[in-house]
């Protein structure tokens, strides 16, 4: 107790010295604060864009369709495989794909056609949701398209436009069809962006003459805090002729990308505190020696290594408190103001930059977590205390004498 | 100047001085030897085979794969190096789609939806109308003398004929896809008996034989072409020229756009 008097008592007695510490920190942490929730922000936008728009967390496919698409190597009994999957927790969609040509005025892209069914897939991903310009598909509207977002300029379309499209039908014909935009998506994926081309699952089966199966079924957990590979273990055990993956194995990039954020949130931690660490060494040193007279003093009249060692150390976690209160108090309010008004960088990125092949939302938005605000603040606390062991050592060790007459 | 097109330019201006100092010091290091000239000469007689200054036909596609077997008919007309038509007449589904190419390029009009498309550069390699040629087949194939260096490989007799073998390597900077073409001919003749093409790897990917020798508008000509592609086994696309004409007065419109859908 008295330990903690003296602290206090010592706090205010070279105020601009322990403010300027105090400012440092607060305003280090503050700014790692809002970085961190920043960071959340962004893998929350990516999580959703690439698992949530587009993979699933699971996906199932025919023997050997992954390695090699092709529009024969389908699910033959989609409708028992998505029932024996939903009466087994798990909400699922099938989705069907082929390559072709989308063309429109002179210009012509390669596409992927990918046939949707309008009641399942917005049970499983948000792509209904997720779009930019126009409307999401309609079961009444066989002739309406919705593309990605970069395909549509490739292809200079707008919604309304009409769009051609030419494939290879699963007789050999030439299926072709006139289209129009009734939709373009946001920024989803590289994939999805540069060829996505969606239409119903109906008008996909009548064009390309694919009368039934299903070149993927995309699933999701019921329960969404089942763990990733027991529930991709569980699926692989219930269709065992099929290929089951998870979002992590389709897109390993991507999963190491997120394993490594928290590395790099560290890395960035350590970087800052670094300059904090060195400050508050300073600021202690100079305390410390200018106060060696004093502990002299102190020591004679008994107090020991130890209890003023714990005085030095209380000292400076009593500044790290007071600068941790102030980070929360600036740095909270920040990240909860841009959670909800993103840092828009539209003006200075390509609409749709991409990591890893998953499209990059040109506005950030901050993601308060518990992790994010703690992570930092315990960091402050761990350099903080570090910083001090040189100092509150040299003093735990002066010999009395020698301390009194210090000049 | 956009970047882009600044670039284009600069490799452009490189191409240039490159073909200069190449056609500058070229006759020099290595002038075409006879063997060459000759390879190069029956190279050019087998591009001309089928056209002629212009020619005229029927030809009927047969396409057997793992998932369906097809017959298409189609029209085909040709004039000069670079300019081709074909025309489906049947199966009635896609009766009057047709393919045009001009140089090196292709467009094909679907006349279901009336539209014309240019195919662009990668769907070259996608199959055209469902058959084992590539789109790339019908732009590329009359300027085998053009980006490949032919070389006279077997010159004698093979199982009772007398033939020339002669292998195609691409120039350097040629784009193509194939790293290497072997093709056989009748020394009588020079009719074409056999065609193997091999991949960037070397590996055989397709094998396309000439048969069935009939005089066709006045030429003597391979009536059935039978591409076999190595990756799929028990698939063939069968070509089979019902009858041709050559030499014909075929009017420039002929290879128009605007050609192109009539019906």
């Amino acid at each position: 107790m008295q330990i903690v008097f003296f602290a206090l008592r010592n706090f205010n007695r070279a105020r601009t010295r322990t403010w300027i510490t105090v400012g440092a920190m607060a305003f280090a942490c503050a700014i790692m604060i809002f970085y961190a929730s920043l960071l959340e922000g962004w893998l929350a936008g990516m999580e959703k864009n690439a698992v949530g728009m587009d993979l699933g967390e699971l996906q199932v496919h025919a023997t050997g369709f992954r390695a090699d698409p092709d529009l024969y190597k389908t699910i033959v009994e989609e409708e028992s495989v998505l029932a024996l999957l939903g009466s087994e927790g798990f909400v699922a969609t099938p989705r069907l794909y082929a390559s072709g040509l989308a063309a429109a005025g002179n210009a012509s892209s390669g596409i992927e056609l990918r046939g949707v069914d309008l009641v399942r897939e917005p049970q499983v991903t948000a792509l209904n949701v997720h779009v930019w310009q126009g409307q999401w598909l309609e079961e009444q509207d066989q002739a309406g398209v919705v593309l990605g977002r970069k395909l549509a300029r490739i292809l200079g379309l707008t919604v309304g436009d009409e769009v051609v499209v030419v494939a290879q039908a699963a007789d050999g014909s030439t299926a072709n069809e006139l289209f129009r935009v009734r939709g373009i998506l946001k920024s989803v994926a590289e994939g999805v962006d540069r060829s996505g081309f969606f239409m119903t699952s109906a008008t996909f089966r009548r064009m390309m003459i694919v009368p039934n199966g299903a070149h993927a079924i995309v699933v999701k957990r019921q329960v969404p805090t089942e763990n990733l590979t027991q529930a991709t273990a569980r699926l692989a055990r219930l269709l065992p002729s099929y290929e089951v993956r998870n979002w992590r194995q389709l897109q390993p990039v991507l999963a190491r990308l997120f394993e490594m954020s928290d590395v790099s949130l560290v890395i960035m931690l350590l970087i800052t505190y670094a300059a904090v660490g060195i400050l508050t060494l300073n600021a202690l040193l100079m305390s410390v020696f200018e106060r060696i007279p004093e502990f002299g003093v102190m020591k004679a009249l008994g107090f020991s290594p130890w209890g003023l060692f714990a005085m030095i150390v209380a000292e400076s976690m009593l500044q790290v408190t007071v600068a941790a209160i102030l980070a929360l108090a600036a740095g909270l309010p920040l990240a909860m103001y841009f959670s909800h008004h993103p840092i828009d960088f539209s003006g200075f990125v390509q609409s749709s930059s991409t990591i890893a092949g998953v499209a990059l939302d040109a506005k950030w938005y901050c993601v308060v977590t518990v992790h994010s605000v703690l992570l930092p603040v315990l960091f402050l606390y761990l350099v903080a205390g570090l910083a001090i062991l040189y100092p509150a050592l040299k003093a735990a060790m002066l010999k009395p004498l020698a301390a009194i007459y210090h000049r | 100047m956009s970047r882009a097109s600044f670039s284009a330019c600069i490799f452009l201006a490189l191409l240039v001085v490159g073909g200069g100092i190449l056609g500058l010091t070229g006759p020099a290091v290595s002038a075409p030897s006879q063997d060459e000239q000759e390879a190069r000469a029956i190279l050019l007689e087998i591009d001309d085979l089928w056209r002629a200054t212009s020619s005229q036909g029927m030809v009927r596609m047969e396409v057997k794969t793992v998932n369906y077997t097809r017959t298409m008919r189609m029209e085909i007309w040709s004039k000069g190096k670079d300019k081709s038509l074909v025309r489906i007449v049947s199966p009635l589904k896609e009766k009057d789609t047709a393919s045009l190419k001009t140089g090196n390029t292709m467009y094909t009009y679907l006349p279901k939806t009336d539209r014309t498309i240019r195919l662009t550069s990668s769907m070259m390699m996608s199959s055209w109308m469902g058959s084992h040629f590539t789109n790339d087949d019908l732009v590329k194939e009359s300027r085998l003398a053009e980006d490949y260096e032919p070389r006279i490989s077997f010159k004698g007799k093979r199982e009772g004929r007398e033939i020339i073998e002669f292998t195609l390597q691409p120039h350097p900077n040629a784009a193509v896809v194939w790293g290497r073409i072997v093709m056989t001919v009748t020394t009588q003749g020079h009719l074409p008996l056999l065609a193997t093409y091999y991949d960037e790897d070397n590996a055989l990917a397709r094998t396309i034989y000439f048969s069935e020798v009939k005089n066709m508008g006045g030429r003597l000509l391979p009536a059935l072409l039978k591409v076999v592609p190595t990756d799929k086994p028990g698939e063939h696309t069968e070509l089979v020229y019902e009858s041709m004409r050559f030499d014909l007065d075929l009017p420039e419109s002929l290879f128009s756009l605007l050609e192109l859908r009539r019906r």
